[in-house]
């Protein structure tokens, strides 16, 4: 990329800037001027992100070093196949999220579409950022406007959950803030692929310091990861933002996860010491244990957020486990997972609202119905029951077939991209030359994830939906429908096109186990790391 | 020197943590300030401890060595300032979550103190 | 002509015309079931084009590629054997939709039915035609799905609902546990194509994953097709409209597990496992299902049960593992089809013309719908394996295999036993069927009166009960062929010599089955009477699966939230100390695996004031600790204490900027949190029922301080290790070498600052910008509680004071009161204001910089809402804080991105220096347009918050409590 494209990598992170900086010189009252740009800006985000994407699919790694010092002094941006895709996906929730909002939710309360955008700023700049403290701002900026935007429209359990929510996250910058502390202390460095280069070359007895630096920042990332037993904060917060909020929520755990992928790659790759084994171990265990956690929540889930919330759990689980496996072709798995499950959240935390605006407030139906037909047909004649038909109104129509979908995706069922995700893990985990016991365990546990969801999903949806219920069917805005409608084709697309995306998940894993090239891009600029 | 810094950064952090374990909010928020007064010192203990050599450089080419290590300075000022942000804001929301529970516990119920 | 991309329309056009039905107005029944039919009809014209090839025996593949990195080809197969299934599919499809458009309702929205129905058959034929393992699971998971939305298609029927959701839950179990036999089954062979596995048979029965790879697959052909214990979700099912129990239960959806036992069977049979599971569970559902189907009372269920054993009996002819068991399986697998659906189909017509399917109700119905009741005769006698009808053929086969020895267990010599018992339970509910339903006294108060139904209606029924005769006296010439090819396709040149003649000579077998004939009618004539009586099903009837599935999920669900309260937590304080207790642990593992050692470097000399400075700063901090829950204005001062031991440290430690930082931000933070303290409420000591404090706060609070305590100490040995080890080469370096000649400013820090690492300052007052934001969002809607808005006591006092005195106006005696220090603030305004826009200019080489000067700035606009009071200040200087967040934003963006007009990256500076008398060298650096955007951010973020919180007072209280003579008086900004 030359000329005005160089600059390109930095566009996601300033063009919401500037937007945002912009609306908050307009009034307040300048509703459809503020829609009109901040959707025309989160769509231009996604044709920057896909420009990003092919550029680097064709030609590798690109660096943009802030200031045009030299690296790794300057704090260099990296754009390289997992950061660019990672922006796409961000980018996708971040406009079908706006466009949803536009339905009512950026009018319940002031500023959302600056808030907004803001956070999708520190997102990108999360992804895109080659320098660990300007991650730490960026970790910042993020979580700013995600406090920001679960108080959105304020309210009691708002309020009281961005308090866990809040005190939680500012513990969790302060680990941060000592793990890039003592990382410096040791390497001299705060670009990561110096760190990568001088790590592998550190003095035996600055070991341990750097190993608990390491393992302190892998704590702070991991509580953004949603990890048991730090992730208690998640499902609750989550429940609580409104809907256009929790939807772009989907990808923050994911932020978590990526900088873990990136990090553990690069700094504890193919040739460092025990510590990134243990650490390895660490994962897929506390993995696991996310999972269980998570399948738990799914079935005790008393309203459809809830279930959400803890898939969101679930999902990190198999994420994390799937890292702490390792492995190529598991890798590839993982990331196709990643942006399969995340788009699959969003979309239900978009779907959920206008479900449970159609249904009364009360809790799912639990424990059992008194069956109908006894175990068998011995006197059970249904003559009051109406052997016809009842008439869908259209909105149900839609709702339930949305609903269905969501289910699939996340249960991992066909005919939607969530099948392939799950085939393409468990083959992947089949593929090890001796299955361990803690893999057949995740294998265990991913089925067990579809069934609770298809369990706990089944008894939402047909309570919400299937019930005959008083209550008018609910008005459904076309604004609420497309982008629900967008997220699953995208999902579709992905199942169609498994072959070519699972190819790029797979060059992408490479690329990850093999940080080479990323280190030749970002790292520094004279051979022999820079200052040494 | 080293010695007593790392003792006060260590008490700071005991007495911040102490407070951050209590169950009202006030005194969470105060906790949060004393851990990060002591993050903001480790941050410069990581730059090791240099006294009166503050890095001000003279006009022309600078001589590393003559100067304490600026880096960990900018990072604590960034630091300080983001921390400043976030301390702000959760004192506001402590505030709004008082009015709307009437209560200045963390959980937002008052169970046992 | 056999193109072999006729199979992929084959396999879409179902799905296309469910598409286009769905897009249907809800009237629409006769476009839609045309619809579906054509495209039925459509497939069935597909296939017999492909009948050439099949009848040469070759098999015939489509490949295109899906997924080809893991072996996942999208690949459609036909052979004889899938030639036969699919067509069984199609053709019944076409039946059942006919049926469907006469049974449904007028007034049932038909084209959603016509919908799911289509994509049910389309998903079907994508089970029967896959060539891809996974691709088959793929389809599978689709028929469950369909069948779901199939059985609860009269969703407001609480029994549909149960029903569907318990097909789904079962069979979605047992699809999973299929796949992963599959993924094994690749593992074992390297590939997912049929074609491979299917050549593959030995290595597999030798491989050690063998019998894992055999219970998963059977898992989910068991729970498809319904065999025991996996058999409960059938009876369920049948809420679902009839047309659709006659597809699903007679040629589709159960037949789907029996499709992949045939088609596995090759690879998976003629093992001791294979036999004794198969066999077992096929014998039992066999038994199981004709002895409960004996005394259903309602036809449909009847008829769920004979389907349960009929489908146990093909499991259990595949379980056998011989190569005439296959045969007829394959063959009793189309019999079956034929004649149960059209049972279903009658017994539809009788629920749709007399409104019920009670057995117990109906009677005598031959006279009035004669000719029903002739087809559902013969049909029934299919069923119960009369002679010169289909059901007898494959009966007669059935007990010919069952005759043989196969395993040398006691199987050998039970089978023929039980199979003939089965046979005679089967005629005796067939003979119920017909007799309780059609003959004896005329019915008396049924809903409708009966009569014949359409003839549209009977017509599928006719076309069926023609195949039931046809087949039974001619099989040679009509079932003949294709059944070969089908036995050819499976077996391969296993294929054994078998007859098909309707008479073969007085044999065993058809002593068997006479003996079933009469014993079953004798039985019938015997007990049927009774049998209106029952109420359930000896024996088994007691095992209520239904009730036992419902209440594991109940029993699950409770376990779940049970384990939810155990596994995690809602209070914060929880959560914060398993955050920082997983910090400590991991901190410190590394160093009980590698031991813990301080650095070689000398450790400086310690100073004894800097020792005394931190004694009182560690006392402030622990006091602070101390004293927060009751006296918090004591505490925050102690903090304010330690903080600025802090700042003396820093200086100290050759760092002023951070010094001079941290001191301004002291006093701000000290302001709001003076600010937020007024809403805080008042704190009683805890009063705890018993005198003393409990045990269990004991013991949390030593948990609490054991946790505090290590985690200092972690971080004073963490401090001491890195101060105490040699620096390491550092970026550093660069930074001093260049922060003059490169970055233009003296001030090594504030270039980094604005400059080398200006991107982190960019982000850093974004963050205060969004603070800002939220702060004056959240703020806007803030109600304090009613008990803190009441004025503070002195204030009250002055009020009173100036209430009760007349020439006195209120709040006089508060301004007077304040007037001194107020004349004072006012005139330090503009000073301090200057000292902060100095600090800006001079930061680029001395300590200080943009958000020093900011902070300053702010404090000074502060001190004025402090002298004059919220209003006075308002009045006086209007305050856009937004504008200035916004304009030092852009303004800092804006020079980052002026950089690119030189074509060089964001934030690349530009400097030069510009001399004024007086004041001398200005340096007018880039950065330092960009470091005047932090100060104007700065400003307006911390005015902002403090305004907000300062308005908080100004406002009018809670409507339920006003207090009494209360005007918000200015000062209050900082009660």
């Amino acid at each position: 990329m030359t000329g005005w494209l160089a600059h390109l990598v930095v566009v996601p992170i300033l063009l919401p800037l500037v937007a945002s900086a912009l609306m908050l010189s307009m009034d307040e009252r300048r509703r459809t001027a503020k829609r009109v740009l901040s959707l025309g800006v989160s769509a231009l985000l996604v044709g920057v992100a896909a420009l990003l994407l092919w550029s680097v699919r064709e030609s590798g790694p690109v660096a943009y070093r802030i200031g045009d010092w030299p690296s790794p002094f300057a704090i260099t941006l990296v754009a390289d196949r997992l950061s660019t895709m990672m922006l796409l996906l961000t980018s996708i929730l971040g406009f079908t999220s706006l466009f949803y909002a536009t339905a009512r939710w950026d009018r319940s309360g002031p500023r959302f579409h600056a808030l907004f955008l803001l956070l999708l700023m520190g997102i990108n700049g999360a992804f895109l950022t080659g320098d660990i403290f300007n991650l730490f701002v960026f970790f910042e900026v993020l979580l700013a406007a995600s406090y920001g935007l679960i108080l959105h429209g304020s309210g009691t359990e708002r309020t009281s959950a961005s308090l866990h929510y809040i005190a939680i996250n500012i513990a969790a910058s302060l680990l941060f803030l000592v793990g890039v502390a003592l990382l410096y202390s040791v390497n001299g460095t705060l670009n990561m692929a110096d760190l990568a280069v001088s790590l592998s070359s550190a003095a035996e007895e600055n070991l341990a310091l750097l190993e608990a630096g390491a393992a302190i920042l892998g704590v702070a990332f991991l509580v953004k990861a949603g990890i048991w037993p730090l992730c208690f904060w998640l499902p609750r917060t989550y429940a609580a933002a409104s809907p256009p909020v929790a939807a772009v929520f989907a990808i923050m755990t994911k932020v978590g996860i990526y900088i873990i992928l990136r990090l553990s790659f690069l700094l504890f790759g193919k040739d460092s010491g025990g510590a990134a084994g243990f650490a390895n171990d660490a994962l897929l265990y506390a993995g696991l244990a996310t999972m269980v956690f998570g399948i738990v929540g799914i079935l005790a889930a008393r309203h459809l957020t809830r279930i959400a919330g803890h898939y969101v759990l679930v999902s990190s689980g198999i994420l994390l486990s799937a890292i702490g496996i390792g492995g190529e072709a598991l890798t590839a798995a993982l990331l196709f997972y990643l942006v399969s499950s995340t788009l699959a959240v969003s979309a239900l935390y978009l779907l959920i609202e206008p479900v449970e605006r159609h249904a009364d407030e009360a809790d799912i139906i639990e424990g059992i119905s008194e069956p109908v037909f006894d175990d068998e047909y011995v006197g059970a004649i249904e003559e009051e029951e109406t052997e016809e038909g009842v008439v869908i109104p259209g909105t149900i129509a839609i709702l339930g077939g949305g609903f269905i979908f969501c289910a699939l995706l996340l249960a991992g069922l066909p005919p939607l991209s969530g099948f392939i995700a799950k085939f393409a893990l468990i083959d992947a985990l089949f593929r090890h030359v001796t299955i361990a016991l803690s893999h057949w365990a995740l294998i265990a546990l991913i089925i067990l994830s579809g069934l609770a969801t298809t369990i706990a999903m089944t008894r939402a949806g047909i309570d919400r939906l299937w019930t005959p219920g008083e209550d008018s069917p609910a008005r459904l805005s076309l604004v609420e429908v497309t982008p629900i409608g967008l997220l699953l084709t995208v999902c579709l697309t992905l199942m169609l096109a498994a072959g070519p995306v699972m190819d790029f998940m797979q060059a992408t894993a490479g690329a990850l186990h093999d940080p080479g090239s990323y280190i030749e891009a970002a790292g520094p600029a004279t051979e022999g790391g820079g200052v040494r | 020197m080293e010695v007593v810094l790392s003792l006060a950064i260590g008490i700071l952090t005991a007495s911040g943590l102490w407070l951050l374990f209590r169950p009202r909010t006030f005194q969470v928020i105060l906790g949060l300030s004393l851990l990060s007064y002591a993050v903001n010192l480790f941050i410069m203990a990581a730059g090791r401890l240099r006294t009166d050599a503050p890095p001000i450089v003279g006009k022309g080419t600078a001589d590393p060595a003559a100067y304490a290590d600026p880096v960990p300075q900018a990072l604590v000022l960034t630091a300080i300032v983001i921390s400043f942000a976030t301390t702000a804001l959760l004192l506001v929301v402590l505030m709004a979550s008082r009015g709307l529970t009437g209560t200045d516990h963390v959980d937002g119920e008052d169970g046992e103190a | 002509m056999n193109d072999p991309r006729y199979l992929l329309a084959v396999v879409s056009l179902p799905f296309l015309g469910s598409i286009i039905a769905a897009a249907l107005p809800q009237a629409g029944r006769n476009w839609a079931s045309a619809l579906a039919g054509t495209i039925a009809l459509a497939g069935v014209g597909l296939l017999a084009t492909f009948y050439p090839a099949i009848a040469g025996g070759e098999i015939v593949r489509l490949e295109a590629a899906w997924l080809p990195s893991l072996g996942l080809q999208f690949t459609l197969r036909l052979d004889g054997f899938t030639w036969l299934f699919a067509l069984l599919v199609l053709s019944m499809g076409a039946l059942v939709i006919l049926y469907a458009r006469y049974y449904m309702s007028p007034k049932d929205p038909v084209p959603r039915f016509f919908a799911f129905l289509q994509a049910f058959m389309g998903a079907m034929l994508g089970i029967v035609l896959s060539g891809n393992l996974i691709q088959l699971a793929f389809f599978w998971e689709l028929t469950s799905l369909f069948s779901f939305l199939l059985i609860g298609y009269w969703h407001h029927n609480q029994a549909a609902r149960d029903g569907a959701r318990m097909a789904l839950i079962v069979t979605s179990l047992g699809g999973v546990c299929m796949l992963i036999g599959f993924l094994l089954l690749g593992r074992i062979t390297g590939s997912y194509d049929v074609d491979t596995v299917l050549a593959a048979g030995s290595t597999i029965r030798a491989h050690g994953a063998y019998l894992p790879v055999l219970i998963l697959i059977l898992l989910g052909a068991f729970t498809k097709s319904a065999q025991v214990p996996f058999h409960f979700w059938l009876p369920h099912a049948m809420a679902a409209p009839t047309p659709v129990s006659a597809y699903l239960h007679s040629a589709t959806m159960v037949k789907a597990g029996i499709f992949l036992l045939i088609l596995l069977w090759p690879v998976l049979s003629g093992t001791e496992s294979w036999y004794l599971i198969v066999t077992t569970a096929g014998l039992a559902t066999l038994l199981v299902g004709a002895w409960s189907a004996i005394f259903q009372q309602d036809l449909k269920g009847l008829l769920a049960y004979s389907t349960i054993s009929h489908l146990g009996l093909i499991t259990l002819l595949l379980g056998l593992g011989s190569p005439l068991a296959a045969v007829a399986a394959i063959f009793h697998t189309l019999n079956h089809a034929t004649f149960k659906a059209s049972l279903f189909m009658a017994a539809g017509i009788i629920d749709h013309e007399t409104g019920t399917r009670d057995l117990r109700r109906l009677s005598g119905l031959a006279r009035f719908m004669p000719i029903t009741a002739t087809l559902a005769m013969v049909a029934a006698a299919a069923m119960a394996g009369v002679p010169l009808l289909n059901g007898f053929l494959s009966k007669e086969m059935f007990l010919a295999e069952a005759l043989e020895a196969h395993s040398g267990t006691i199987l050998d010599a039970a089978l023929p036993i039980l199979a003939t018992l089965a046979s005679a339970f089967s005629v005796f509910y067939s003979i119920r069927f017909i007799h309780q339903a059609f003959f004896g006294p005329p019915p008396v108060d049924l809903p409708h009166s009966p009569h014949e139904a359409p003839h549209w209606m009977r017509f599928p029924i006719e076309i069926l009960v023609l195949a039931c005769l046809l087949v039974g006296i001619l099989p040679g010439l009509t079932i003949g062929p294709l059944l070969a090819h089908a036995v050819g396709a499976v077996l391969g040149e296993h294929a054994p010599a078998y007859s098909l003649a309707v008479w073969h000579g007085f044999n065993p077998p058809l002593l068997m089955s006479l003996i079933a004939l009469v014993g079953g009618a004798l039985a019938y004539g015997r007990y049927g009477a009774r049998l209106n009586a029952v109420e359930r099903s000896p024996l088994i009837g007691r095992l209520k699966a239904r009730r036992t599935f419902e209440a594991a999920l109940a029993a699950i669900i409770e376990w779940a939230r049970a384990l939810q309260d155990l596994l995690g937590t809602t209070k914060l304080q929880v959560q914060l100390r398993l955050l920082i207790g997983t910090a400590v642990l991991v901190g410190t593992l590394p160093f009980l695996f590698l031991g813990y050692r301080p650095g070689s470097q000398p450790v400086a000399l310690i100073d004894p004031v800097f020792a005394l400075l931190w004694i009182i700063g560690c006392l402030c901090a622990v006091g602070a600790a101390w004293q927060a829950k009751f006296h918090r204005l004591v505490a925050l001062s102690l903090i304010g204490g330690a903080g600025l031991a802090t700042c003396i440290s820093f200086i100290w430690l050759s760092a002023p900027d951070l010094g001079l930082t941290q001191l301004l931000v002291e006093i701000i933070t000290l302001v709001l949190l003076l600010l937020g303290l007024r809403w805080l409420p008042l704190r009683q000591p805890d009063i705890w029922p018993e005198a003393r404090t409990p045990w269990s706060v004991h013991l949390r609070r030593s948990r609490d301080l054991l946790l505090a305590v290590s985690g200092g100490i972690g971080m004073a040995a963490l401090s001491y290790a890195m101060m105490t080890r040699p620096s390491a080469p550092s970026i550093s370096r660069f930074f001093v070498e260049n922060a003059y000649p490169g970055g233009g400013g003296a001030n090594v820090v504030n270039v980094i600052l604005v400059d080398f690492r200006g991107f982190d300052t960019l982000g850093e007052i974004t963050v205060l910008a969004i603070v800002a934001l939220t702060v004056f969002t959240l703020l806007r809607r803030f109600r304090p509680a009613p008990e803190s808005v009441e004025l503070p006591h002195q204030q009250q006092r002055q009020n009173d004071f100036d209430r009760d005195d007349e020439e006195r106006s209120h709040g006089d005696t508060l301004a007077h009161y304040l007037l001194v220090p107020r004349i004072i603030m006012q005139w330090l305004f503009p000073v301090i204001l200057t000292f902060a826009i100095y600090l800006l200019m001079r930061g680029h080489d001395l300590p200080g910089g943009g958000f020093a000067g900011g902070v300053t700035a702010s404090i000074a606009i502060l001190l004025l809402y402090m002298a004059g009071g919220t209003r006075w200040v308002e009045a006086h200087l209007d305050i856009r804080p937004l504008r200035w967040i916004s304009f030092g934003l852009l303004l800092a963006v804006g020079t980052g991105i002026a950089a690119w007009i030189g074509g060089y990256p964001f934030l690349t500076s530009h400097f030069g220096y510009l001399s004024i008398p007086l004041i001398g060298d200005i340096p007018i650096a880039s950065a330092l347009l960009f470091d005047i955007g932090v100060f104007a951010v700065v400003v307006g973020t911390t005015v902002l918050i403090l305004i907000a919180l300062a308005h908080q007072s100004i406002r009018s209280p809670l409507k339920r409590k006003v207090v009494a003579g209360t005007q918000p008086s200015p000062a209050e900004g900082t009660a």
